[in-house]
């Protein structure tokens, strides 16, 4: 098993001025599950394509293992892919799918053998051995695609939104199993989604990219407590992170961000890190996760400096906690995130308490967390 | 290529050799006015002709240069030209085995493939395939002709090709080299039919049978071979009556899908009747087109809206469908054709405006190029 390590690689197609990856430096650990996540077009899948050797390198080096593999054909790379677009060969059964890569490399037979037959032990699909691939579900085939990769036993695996031809319950499924898989085999693998949820419970490490660039690369926890920017911040949690424009100003010793429809105080820590940092009295973005508004009566009662108004135009009822779209706070409507419990009302004005603590400010201009640089 | 070798042919030529340091990606753009398409290789012994006449001849091609050797017409007779063709191609196949100490695929089927080239270059895609490559009438009888571009930068190994095919497809096939990285293959229409015989299974349309064994071909090459390539699929071919005008179909198709389906690598000539309608249209009624037909046609081609309608599109125009596949709402995605519309005055809910809309993304692919 090995890692993998880029070193500033960059991405160019020929005839166009801009970059499609630009300067990727990252060292990706023996064994990590790491997580390339971002939106369409932000170069996850290009990044991926340049360490299978699909894709030229422009610039820059690819090691997996201590070996330098720029002009490594795809086949000696000792990787094993399990892209979107995957195709089983449709004139081979399961067993033979599995089988043909081994069979190229001159395994004998028995080896081949107990190699497949293990494969669809884990994966659960021993009863589909003669089967062919028009004959499989599309759960199925998938878990076909993962057999023919896992056989081969690589350093790395690569996938790119293996599952985002599955319907959401067999998705949610499937991503338990490649995570189970992973631990399981210990192999490096490196895996490409746009989806965040999919990124936060799947990764050891996520790398977020926007426009060719690593935004931010850390745990699941890091980049949903400590966001650096406020792509990150945004592109991370569902629903997304509130995001409010307004000013900070000092008052009887304590600062305060205000906006249009609120005027809350800033805990003694993160008032000296503005101070310091020259923020009183300037612009900046007020940013606060759904989740940490409250309306539980302990919650108000403890936080008076912090209770905001709002009008709340939707409720969005999902049983165990409700969406709640507020209008009145900054320019844009705000989403609570409260329990199932909580008696809000579609039309009604109601009282919030932000938990202070949990708050982002980030500077309008850079959009860089004020409490992170 | 050794130095007394250039100078003795620069001499014999009386013209000098030049070397153009073009990548391939840029030589399309770089050497329009010889009437280069995306995808279209160049090979030692390609001749072309310039708009002044200038025949320029191929000396040598790799990635990132060609050497070439401009020649005034009645430099040379038809038939010098000819022999220097065959003698420059003959060199360069030959420094490749010797670099790559590889087997010499089957001369009869090289043979074939600049056979091939030469009729499609003489506009005779009717042609007849002589009885010298027919060898006991294999080539009377139907078989599945696949064409494959290569992207990897190394020569590819021609017998290491035909060994992986024949693997693959678990039977003989008919490997024919035509231009650089490029190979018409040829394999039993046996594939399509269930084993035992018969046609049995009549779930899936030949088309689906032909695209399901060409995407399975494409990832095996990917992943076994040398990375990117591209195939292109046909119906089965008597070769012996059509293989001409099929590599041509063939060519046609992968040139189309690649100008205007990027990111797609299974190239299917029953797809793209549209596109090859639209790349008939000279490039100034396709831009009057676009400006007449869209009020705001900035907005209809922002990134986002291009994604939501190519995938809107591809949903067969149902919402609910379409909005799974983006990973948004229903009602985003209501929203964003609601707004689509107010921009433009196109509502693609509707059969008309989802047609006309569908042609001006075909249309902006390829005029954006230019």
């Amino acid at each position: 098993m090995a890692g993998v390590r880029l070193e500033h690689v960059y991405k160019r197609y020929p005839g166009s001025d801009v970059a499609s990856v630009k300067d990727f430096n990252l060292d990706i650990k023996d064994k990590e599950f790491l997580v390339l996540v971002g939106p369409s077009g932000c170069g996850k899948s290009t990044t991926l394509r340049m360490i299978a050797g699909l894709e030229e390198i422009t610039e820059g080096k690819l090691y997996i293992g201590d070996r330098l593999v720029n002009d490594v054909a795809p086949k000696d790379r000792d990787i094993a892919m399990v892209f979107q677009s995957y195709a089983l060969y449709p004139h081979m059964n399961v067993y033979q799918n599995m089988a043909f890569g081994l069979k190229l490399r001159k395994f004998k037979k028995a080896d081949i053998d107990k190699r497949v037959r293990e494969a669809a032990k884990i994966l659960d699909i021993e009863h589909l051995l003669d089967r062919k691939p028009k004959a499989l579900s599309g759960g199925q085939r998938q878990r076909v695609a993962l057999g023919r990769a896992i056989v081969r036993e690589p350093q790395v695996f690569l996938m790119d939104e293996p599952l985002s031809n599955l319907d959401a319950k067999l998705r949610g499924q499937m991503r338990a199993e490649i995570s189970k898989l992973a631990k399981r085999l210990e192999t490096t693998v490196i895996y490409v989604t746009h989806d965040q949820i999919e990124a936060m419970t799947m990764g050891d490490r996520i790398v977020v990219m926007k426009d060719g660039v690593i935004q931010q690369a850390d745990s699941p926890e890091v980049l949903y407590n400590h966001p650096i920017n406020m792509f990150v911040a945004g592109f991370i949690g569902s629903p997304a992170m509130n995001f409010i424009k307004g000013g900070l100003y000092e008052r009887d010793g304590s600062v305060h961000f205000k906006a249009d429809g609120l005027d809350i105080e800033l805990t003694e820590g993160k008032a000296a890190i503005v101070r310091e940092k020259g923020y009183v009295n300037k612009e900046v973005i007020l940013g606060v996760r759904p989740e940490d508004f409250h309306d539980e009566p302990v919650f108000l009662e403890a936080s008076p400096k912090s209770i905001v108004s709002a009008l709340a135009e939707v409720v969005e009822n999902l049983g165990h906690e409700k969406n709640v779209y507020l209008a009145g706070l900054g320019n844009d409507t705000v989403i609570a995130r409260l329990d199932g419990r909580s008696d809000v009302k579609e039309g009604s004005n109601i009282k919030l308490a932000i938990d202070m603590n949990k708050i982002h400010l980030f500077d309008p201009e850079s959009e860089l967390n004020i409490f992170e640089i | 290529m050794e130095l007394s070798w250039r100078s003795k042919l620069e001499s014999l030529l009386g013209a000098p050799i030049m070397t153009a340091g073009l990548p391939l990606g840029e030589r399309e753009s770089a050497w329009q006015d010889i009437g280069l398409e995306p995808g279209d290789r160049i090979r030692s012994g390609d001749r072309f002709r310039l708009p002044d006449g200038t025949i320029r001849l191929i000396v040598s091609a790799d990635d990132e240069k060609v050497e070439y050797v401009d020649l005034q017409p009645g430099d040379l007779t038809g038939r010098e030209e000819q022999l220097l063709e065959w003698l420059l191609r003959e060199l360069d196949r030959a420094s490749h085995a010797e670099g790559s100490r590889e087997r010499p695929l089957n001369r009869e089927m090289q043979r074939f493939g600049e056979w091939i080239q030469e009729q499609i270059g003489a506009g005779r895609l009717q042609a007849a395939v002589p009885d010298e490559f027919n060898a006991g009438g294999r080539l009377n009888i139907e078989w599945i002709p696949f064409l494959l571009l290569a992207d990897h930068a190394a020569r590819a190994n021609d017998a290491e090709l035909e060994k992986l095919l024949q693997t693959y497809l678990e039977t003989d096939v008919l490997l024919v080299p035509l231009r650089d990285q490029e190979w018409l293959i040829l394999a039993p229409d046996s594939l399509l039919y269930e084993e035992g015989g018969g046609r049995g299974d009549i779930e899936e349309t030949p088309e689906e049978l032909l695209e399901s064994v060409a995407r399975g071909m494409h990832d095996m090459l990917t992943s076994e071979w040398l990375g990117e390539n591209h195939i292109a699929v046909a119906h089965p071919i008597m070769p012996s009556a059509a293989v001409v005008d099929t590599v041509y179909l063939l060519r046609e198709t992968v040139a189309l899908g690649r100008r205007f389906h990027q990111g797609d690598t299974v190239h299917l000539p029953w797809n793209i009747h549209l596109e090859r309608l639209l790349n008939s249209i000279p490039d100034e009624q396709r831009l009057r087109f676009i400006e007449q037909a869209a009020s705001r046609t900035d907005l209809l081609l922002e990134p986002e809206i291009v994604t939501t309608l190519e995938t809107f599109f591809a949903m067969n125009c149902n919402v609910s469908d379409t909005a799974k596949k983006l990973f948004i709402h229903r009602n985003t995605l209501l929203y964003r054709l609601d707004k689509l519309k107010q921009d433009t005055g196109l509502d693609v809910r509707l059969f008309r405006d989802a047609v006309l809309v569908k042609i001006i993304l075909l249309l902006y692919k390829v005029t954006k190029r230019k």
